[in-house]
């Protein structure tokens, strides 16, 4: 799929919402979503956007968990239709797997709102654009470390080579770096799993082998703080070193950027506006509404003197805030797609 | 003529093969030699650093393992318990401000883990290569009813991150730990009454009973004692990470499991040895190490310790048909 898909911004639907459609015309009752992975962080805070969203509306939502089990997704799908959900919210855990449950609930005229990856035969899709989110990282890395005066940086790439998505964020991150430092390298591309521990076990022997690094990228938090910690276990000075994690998935990155360390920017990709805007987009699907095939969720670089804008932190829960959230400008259209790689 | 009946002195390369440890310790030599001549940065000192951090974890673990496989049971929850308890350590230091309170809570959950299998495999009578899943599948739940999110360090006890960041002389404090726990694990496997049982009962229960042991007493105590370990691995590895998280600890389990049957011993009980272990861990680590050292693909890293352990065992079951005869 070379072409663009048609794009709208999550703001665009939820002002349609709030402009008066949604009072005047049927609210969907009920509405399922199968997460493809409800005890990752990111999917607890889609969940809580939301669970907010439907509760301010007054529809019913119920959560399955697939656990990456693909046929577990279409099972809870089969079950959800077999109830005559009104729509069904559904983050596919296999965007093959979940060809034939799509092609099933346009037979029975069953909306589905997808989340996160693009499916063949989808009808709307809710994500961020991952390159772009990569991209705006990695120029804002490049800006700060221009204000600092600092050399052509060395990047180490904690990524994830088994998913487009973090592929492009890698990508993109690499490539807005370089808008900056056109000479900019990455030095180490590692695949850590997007685990902690085995993104701190390779980043590990990838210092030992070369720790001229001035730039750890994570694909996700966990990837940058466990390249974080390997950088800590060599017992290396954290002075002039910039950890960039993407997500803000849960409390881990504004642990770290409340701390004042090297931990000091963030591609933040609001997974409450996530939850927020499938709502939103379920809503408007159910009420028929001419949807375009990609509603984008916006994303932007956070650091340490703006992250307080987006989300409130206790040191022990968050808050995002949402008129900071609302105020960003989704992109008509991604900068590069899965179908690009 | 006469014909001698004294049978021809075996080469050194059959005295490597037949030796218990050599085979093992050649190919972790043939294995450092190729890295250091293909990798610029293997053989230095931060390498080795990183090597021994490494390894410490999967260690740790591995030596409980290996006495719970000699006794001839297995526990497959080490990972999902290391997970676990690396969220419990982190909130007791939270809770405490006491980094000796917070182990203690790591090692006690650890060793309770270990008890409860213990039951289901000596008292329930529940294979324990099935009740260990099923301790797994228990653990990989709870700990999100325990925490949804990762467990932030909020104590910020100064000393707590140099449990896993340390050196003494040198050498990174885990590595220390590691080593400690295996030492004692040779001396009590090769020296004391309590090796000597467990191997006893790993290769016949039976016999075992008729000289007035439990074996069902010694296997739960190899549960609690891999458990305990595995609860100390897990106070290393939340220091590493400086943080609880729940999900870690993935395909941890199979590590060690492949560094025992790789290090002799057998999954059917009765044999085995730490030094085994500890030459098997070493390999697998150098093995990880290496591929991102020579920058190849990472997926390597799962197939190539598969393909290893698959040749260690035909050689082993090889030389021992051999030896056997």
């Amino acid at each position: 799929m070379k072409t663009a898909l048609k794009t709208v911004s999550a703001l665009a639907i939820a002002t349609g919402l709030l402009a008066g459609g949604a009072a005047a015309q049927e609210m969907p009752e009920r509405i399922g979503y199968i997460v493809n992975y409800a005890t990752h962080e990111w999917y607890q805070n889609v969940i809580k956007g939301m669970e907010d969203r439907a509760a301010e509306l007054g529809i019913e939502i119920e959560v399955i968990d697939a656990n990456l089990d693909i046929a577990r997704q279409v099972a809870a799908a089969e079950d959800f239709m077999a109830r005559d959900m009104d729509v069904i919210i559904m983050t596919p855990v296999n965007e093959e797997g979940v060809v034939p449950i799509l092609r099933r609930a346009k037979a029975d005229d069953m909306p589905v709102v997808l989340e996160g990856n693009p499916v063949q035969g989808m009808d709307v899709l809710v994500a961020i654009c991952d390159y772009d989110t990569g991209y705006l990282a990695g120029v804002a890395a490049g800006e700060l470390l221009k204000e600092e005066g600092r050399d052509t940086p060395r990047v180490m790439n904690v990524g994830l080579p088994l998913l487009s998505a973090t592929i492009l964020r890698s990508q993109g991150f690499m490539d807005g770096i370089q808008t900056i430092y056109p000479e900019a390298e990455m030095v180490h591309d590692l695949d850590g799993g997007g685990n902690p521990d085995r993104s701190q076990e390779v980043s590990s022997a990838a210092l030992a082998a070369d720790s001229d690094i001035d730039v750890i990228y994570g694909i996700n938090d966990s990837s940058a703080l466990g390249g974080l910690q390997a950088w800590r276990a060599a017992g290396l000075p954290e002075d002039d070193l910039l950890v960039v994690g993407t997500g803000a998935e849960g409390l881990a990155f504004l642990h770290e950027m409340f701390a004042d360390g090297p931990f000091k920017l963030e591609a933040a990709m609001f997974p409450e506006m996530i939850g927020y805007t499938s709502i939103d987009t379920a809503v408007a699907l159910f009420q028929g509404e001419d949807l375009p095939e990609h509603v984008v969720s916006p994303t932007t670089a956070v650091n340490v003197d703006n992250v307080t804008d987006f989300y409130s932190y206790d040191g022990e829960s968050r808050q995002i805030q949402w008129d900071a959230v609302n105020a960003l400008e989704a992109p008509a259209q991604c900068m590069k797609y899965a179908s690009d790689l | 003529m006469a014909v001698s009946d004294t049978p021809p002195r075996p080469t050194l390369a059959q005295r490597i093969m037949a030796s218990e440890h050599g085979f093992l310790a050649l190919v972790l030599a043939v294995l450092i030699v190729v890295l250091t001549l293909s990798a610029d940065r293997f053989l230095t000192p931060a390498n080795a650093v990183a090597i021994l951090h490494q390894s410490s974890l999967v260690l740790i673990v591995a030596v409980g393992m290996t006495f719970l496989l000699i006794t001839a049971e297995v526990d497959i929850s080490v990972g999902a318990s290391l997970a676990f308890g690396s969220c419990v350590v982190m909130a007791v230091m939270n809770e405490t401000n006491s980094i000796l309170l917070g182990t203690l809570a790591g090692v006690g959950f650890g060793a309770a883990v270990g008890g409860i299998n213990a039951v289901v495999t000596t008292v329930l009578r529940v294979n324990s290569l099935i009740g260990t899943i099923a301790m797994m599948m228990m653990l990989q739940g709870g700990v999100y009813l325990f925490t949804r999110e990762a467990v932030q360090n909020h104590h910020q006890l100064p000393l707590f991150p140099k449990i896993a960041t340390g050196y003494v002389l040198g050498i990174p404090v885990p590595a220390i730990i590691a080593a400690a726990v295996a030492a004692v694990g040779m001396v009590v496997l090769a020296r004391m009454r309590a090796g000597r049982l467990a191997l006893a009962v790993g290769a016949n229960p039976s016999a075992a009973r008729l000289s007035g042991y439990s074996p069902e007493r010694i296997k739960a105590v190899a549960f609690v004692v891999t458990g305990a370990l595995t609860g100390l691995a897990a106070v290393i590895l939340t220091s590493l990470l400086n943080a609880g998280q729940p999900t870690a600890g993935t395909g941890f389990e199979l590590t060690v499991i492949a560094a025992v049957l790789l290090g002799g011993t057998s999954l059917m009980g009765g044999r085995g040895t730490i030094l085994g272990t500890i030459l098997a861990v070493l390999i697998l680590k150098v093995i990880d190490n290496g591929i991102i050292q020579m920058r190849w693909n990472q997926d390597l890293q799962i197939i190539i310790p598969g393909i290893v352990l698959i040749l260690a065992l035909y050689m082993d079951q090889r030389r021992r048909g051999g030896a056997g005869g």
